[in-house]
């Protein structure tokens, strides 16, 4: 592909971004003057969801699992290797980190720790070890990417639910009976709306380090310099003397630790694992992957959009509690999936990293 | 280069492999799959709690013993044919066993299921295109057939005639609305460049959710407390004629997905779209010189393989159903394995759609006799894939003991396995 083709390319995919992000702005702009001029009606509920503190707070809550797994897609993506297998990450994360903190007593502590952290850090640690796993299948036996991230998500889902059924005797867990709960932050947590930021789930606050130290070490770093090469011109990074394949793997295992948190976060923050037909991730870890694609792998960007995915289920989980009206609430359920189509149609064009996908042969077969 | 042009690059190396390697490779998958399944029993069953052990291995108890487990999966998807809670290891044949049982036709009707959407996967992988949204377009041609059937029935003869005449217009119906789901994908693909994973499994959950609505609150059967519609008289449904114990299964069905086989088998390989579609696939650059319309091709083969897709759905909801209910099977999503075990190939469908019918079928008889839930299946489902999937790890375990040096040899000095960027 010539360099003019890829500029031109780079220059409509600014346009479709900016046309997105205004159209976003401009809807939200018409049901505030519509719900200022109506008050009482239905632009008036709109209006007063979008800009309630606990749509916020929840925005914010829902968006940790996306943001996580973009995150980590992003890091598994721009090392080269495409990681469809988010979803599964995402299951297995949640599901292990509650099996754990039922299996060691919700109320214990060990260590000092208490038994939910406990489960915490197990989610994250199934969830490294999955990637690990798509990692060697992707990098050592150099499998087609599509494919194994497709059977990390289907074993997930599979795994998940049959584990529950062995140890619970359905394919939901009992509810623990405790949550991460949440940290406030005194005084700030009293600021109208905004103090939503402040009276947060923790894993809300790890969100807010974690996306900016993202951005920070891909860009800003040795390591995130070789990770963006190794995804772009691995036969540059060959040639300094940097192993392709152990950054690879590196990217691929910050993206099942990222993922990790996020899955944890999920299932923790709501104190129970829920395994009917797509689990209770249902589809996060793609909605993830369009997240970063429109963010155009740039951390920042990749948690704008997966805020905005969240604060449209949000705002449509509010939208059902409305009387009222007369939309079914399995149709308003599809929001979230349809913008994501949308969006994806219209970033469609994104332009990936040069050798995301390819496998890398150091021509050294011994390794 | 794109992700999925690479992708590409590798179905095209599959397909490049030999048949007979192809078939080793999905042997041994299958054989892999099962020992990690194996493996998968015995720590679970450390995790249940049992009075006695099953098996003791390394003086631990387990609670489920893996050969118990697969012998139970077997022969119940076979309806029986030996005793095998007798002692010993040669089982004694039961002298009750009737081919025409239940077990076997429950995987029988897996199995004709599975043709359908392991057909539809096929197609659209052999076009180079992930559809990963069988599932939805299952759901909602099996919707459209059923609606169909619904309204169409009272304007019909009742009996035989009636659904000699309904039943196929219901299955097209249901082809159609399926197809043209899988439409949308490939037009978005084609024409914004989305990506056809994501898109397609992106309206999986739109489909559930719009066909969940209609149902719900528009054509719902109003007796009942369950989301599903009215069901159909008998004769606009597909009876099991040879299988008189029930098991919702319909030899008839079974015969229109073996010729639909050999149908597909002919459109891809005998037909001048058949070769535009395969060389989009496996060589979209030589397609596009040879003045192939790419963009129609996705287009094209993507509602082929959304109609192969909805025509599961038709089957469903009318040989096992005889109405649409809310939850359906995730047919669409074991199509995947199926098409994945059978390298794509529709002749390799109707093994691999076996093999898989039998073990969802058999995986009933081991929760029941063995306590070992079904979902067993649903990993089995996606560790066949992972082992699928990597090809380079068989033909490291063949040369690492040695097993086939001579065919190593070949490979390596052929040059067509693996070794693009050298």
């Amino acid at each position: 592909m010539s360099t003019t083709t890829i500029d031109r390319l780079r220059d409509t995919e600014l346009s479709y971004r900016a046309t997105l992000a205004g159209g976003a702005l401009s809807v939200f702009l018409l049901i505030a003057l519509l719900g200022l001029a109506f008050p009482g009606s239905i632009w008036g509920n709109f209006l007063a969801i979008l800009t309630s503190r606990s749509t916020l707070s929840s925005a914010l809550r829902l968006s940790v699992p996306i943001t996580f797994a973009a995150l980590g897609g992003i890091f598994s993506e721009k090392a080269g290797v495409v990681n469809i297998g988010l979803e599964g990450l995402l299951i297995i994360s949640a599901f292990t980190a509650v099996i754990t903190t039922a299996v060691v007593g919700p109320e214990m502590t060990v260590l000092g720790l208490p038994a939910i952290w406990i489960g915490f850090f197990a989610g994250i640690l199934s969830s490294v070890l999955f990637s690990a796993l798509f990692a060697v299948v992707c990098i050592r036996f150099k499998a087609d990417q599509i494919i194994a991230g497709l059977a990390v998500w289907l074993i997930a889902l599979g795994l998940a639910p049959f584990a529950a059924t062995v140890y619970y005797g359905g394919v939901n867990t009992d509810n623990l009976g405790t949550t991460l709960g949440t940290w406030t932050i005194p005084v700030l947590s009293d600021i109208p709306f905004f103090g939503a930021f402040f009276d947060a789930d923790p894993a809300v606050y790890m969100m807010l380090v974690a996306v900016p130290a993202s951005w920070y070490v891909l860009n800003r770093t040795a390591f995130g310099r070789h990770v963006r090469a190794s995804g772009e011109n691995p036969k540059a990074l060959d040639t300094v003397g940097v192993d392709v394949s152990r950054v690879r793997y590196a990217g691929v295992l910050l993206s099942g630790f990222l993922a990790g948190i996020g899955g944890s976060a999920l299932s923790l923050g709501l104190g129970q694992f829920v395994g009917n037909n797509q689990t209770m991730v249902n589809g996060k870890g793609f909605i993830a992957i369009v997240a970063y694609l429109f963010g155009n792998y740039n951390p920042i960007g990749a948690f704008g959009a997966s805020f905005l995915f969240a604060g449209l289920e949000a705002a449509q989980i509010r939208l059902q509690q409305v009387p009222g009206y007369a939309i079914p609430d399995s149709l308003i359920q599809t929001i979230p999936y349809v913008t994501v189509l949308v969006v994806l149609a219209l970033v469609g064009r994104t332009r990936i990293p040069e050798a995301a996908g390819e496998h890398y042969d150091t021509g050294d077969d011994n390794r | 280069m794109s992700a999925t042009e690479n992708a590409k690059a590798v179905l095209r190396r599959l397909t490049a492999a030999s048949a007979t390697e192809r078939i080793l490779i999905s042997f041994a998958a299958l054989v892999m799959a099962v020992l990690v399944g194996a493996v998968i029993i015995l720590v679970s069953g450390r995790i249940t709690t049992c009075q006695t052990a099953a098996t003791t291995l390394f003086g631990t108890g387990f609670c489920y013993d893996p050969v118990e487990v697969y012998l139970v999966l077997f022969n119940g998807a076979l309806g029986e044919p030996f005793l095998v809670n007798r002692p010993g290891i040669l089982k004694p044949l039961n002298p009750d066993w009737n081919p025409l049982s239940f077990g076997l036709a429950l995987t029988l009707k897996e199995t004709t299921l599975l043709i359908f959407t392991g057909l539809s996967v096929a197609v659209s992988f052999r076009a180079g295109l992930f559809n990963i949204g069988t599932q939805g377009q299952l759901v909602l041609g099996g919707l459209a057939t059923a609606l169909f059937s619904f309204f169409v029935a009272p304007l019909l003869p009742s009996g035989l005639v009636g659904g000699l005449i309904l039943i196929p217009l219901a299955v097209i119906v249901g082809a159609l609305v399926g197809g043209l789901y899988g439409a949308i994908p490939g037009a978005l693909k084609a024409y914004a460049d989305a990506n056809e994973v994501i898109t397609t499994i992106m309206l999986n959950f739109i489909a559930a959710q719009i066909a969940f609505v209609l149902v719900s609150e528009f054509y719902g059967n109003p007796d009942s407390q369950v989301v599903e519609t009215t069901p159909l008289p008998d004769w606009a449904t597909l009876l099991p004629v040879a299988f008189p114990q029930g098991g919702d299964f319909s030899i008839l069905a079974l015969a229109f997905g073996l010729a639909l086989v050999v149908a597909v088998w002919f459109l891809l390989e005998q037909t001048s779209f058949g070769y535009d579609l395969r060389t989009s696939g496996e060589q979209p650059e030589a397609a596009e010189y040879g003045g192939v319309d790419a963009k129609r091709t996705t287009v094209t083969s993507m509602f082929l393989s959304g109609a192969l897709g909805g025509m599961g759905g038709a089957i469903w909801v009318l040989m096992v159903m005889g109405k649409w209910q809310a939850g359906v099977p995730a047919l669409g999503f074991d199509g995947i394995t199926v098409s994945i075990l059978a390298g794509n190939n529709p002749f390799g469908v109707v093994p691999a759609a076996l093999l898989f019918g039998t073990l969802k079928s058999g995986s009933l008889a081991v929760q029941f006799g063995t306590g070992v839930p079904k979902q067993l299946v649903g990993v089995l489902r996606g560790l066949i894939i992972l082992f699928v999937a990597m090809p380079e790890f068989f033909r490291m375990l063949g040369s690492a003991i040695d097993l086939e040096p001579d065919r190593e040899t070949v490979a390596t000095d052929g040059g067509s396995l693996g070794g693009d960027d050298e």
